[in-house]
């Protein structure tokens, strides 16, 4: 993992979303009937402007699902596959050839359920971990620009921070082309109670 | 296009000709441009949310302070306020089914911009706005001209 400085939070920000891709992972290999396996997690404090040069550039095409954690605790989660990948899944689930410029209603609601299933598995396993109910708000799906579809995650924590942490993991197809990954966007509380509830006990 | 200057989320900044600015990607974010014809230079505020806080210093991630400092901005660098043309780029719906309160927060930035610039008296005189696709905008000191890219179809000038 990047690391700034020596901060052990960011390692148990590491473990954390590790867990919750590993188990979304295992669900999207299932789905896809392809192995998968999970690159490190990187975790980075980033200025509004930088994310998404972080995750790529902001002119990429891509397939994103969003939805936005409103519970207790607040954050953002992201499952994002390049145009490539998006269009080798939704061919896979639909058996029609397909071309993200023109998805069919269908499509484009596998791409979203797919999304969300990704979401959700990792989110279940993080929650178990923290002992915490996380309750997400339905799914949104956008297929364009990087940049595009990370307003509204951004808007959602900019307005009571100029830099956000960013934990993003990698998936990728064993055998075959396939990559995607998971971006979290914590908000304060939400950080703390990770450390809280998965940090060493203090003494 | 290729030599363009970025200007990223929460940033503002001036050029004059021949120089270009672009702002990339912009989804619910509102490109705010400020040209001046004359002097044939001009700049851009990439809005994110629309009203600053109270007591908020004033910043380029909110379009009320945002377009207030790229105003000032260009008036130290020798533009007219008074010949000052604006166009707005962005202000998108990404998510359609998204039920928070931030998935209309495109509109809300395009409003509050709208608002901003008649309080200061500057004209908009072209737009490509809401809907629901993200876009790339490129302004050319130049002409005041404002290339928009988006992902699967035409480009369109304005």
């Amino acid at each position: 993992m990047q690391r700034d400085g020596s901060d052990s939070a960011l390692e148990i920000i590491q473990e954390f979303a590790n867990i919750g891709a590993g188990n979304a992972a295992t669900a999207l290999a299932s789905l896809l009937d392809m192995e998968l396996v999970n690159e490190v997690t990187s975790c980075k404090l980033l200025t509004l402007a930088e994310v998404s040069a972080w995750l790529g550039g902001e002119e990429q095409v891509v397939a994103g699902t969003y939805t936005q954690l409103c519970g207790d605790l607040r954050s953002g989660v992201l499952v994002v596959f390049p145009q490539e990948s998006a269009e080798a899944l939704v061919t896979h689930l639909s058996k029609e050839k397909t071309d993200l410029s023109q998805l069919s209603a269908l499509q484009k609601s596998a791409l979203c359920e797919a999304g969300n299933i990704c979401l959700c598995w990792y989110l279940v396993a993080v929650s178990r971990m923290i002992e915490t109910d996380l309750i997400p708000a339905p799914p949104g799906a956008a297929v364009d620009l990087l940049g595009a579809v990370l307003d509204i995650p951004l808007a959602a924590l900019a307005a009571s921070v100029d830099q956000v942490i960013a934990v993003h993991t990698i998936f990728r197809g064993v055998e075959r082309t396939f990559e995607g990954y998971f971006l979290l966007l914590p908000e304060k509380d939400m950080l703390q109670t990770i450390m809280d509830r998965m940090g060493e006990p203090p003494g | 296009m290729m030599n363009a200057r970025l200007i990223g989320i929460a940033q503002y900044g001036v050029a004059e000709a021949p120089e270009t600015l672009c702002c990339l990607g912009l989804g619910s974010c509102v490109a705010v441009f400020l040209h001046d014809p004359v002097a044939k230079k001009g700049g851009v505020v990439h809005v994110l949310l629309p009203k600053s806080p109270k007591g908020h210093p004033p910043d380029a991630k909110y379009a009320d302070t945002g377009i207030r400092l790229l105003l000032e901005k260009l008036v130290s660098c020798g533009a007219d306020r008074n010949r000052l043309q604006a166009k707005l780029v962005g202000g998108a719906k990404m998510f359609s089914d998204l039920s928070l309160r931030m998935s209309d927060i495109g509109r809300e930035n395009v409003v509050q911009s709208r608002k901003t610039l008649a309080e200061l008296g500057i004209r908009i005189v072209a737009q490509e706005i809401e809907g629901t696709k993200g876009r790339s905008a490129y302004y050319s000191t130049e002409d005041g001209s404002i290339t928009v890219k988006t992902a699967f179809s035409n480009d369109r000038r304005i």
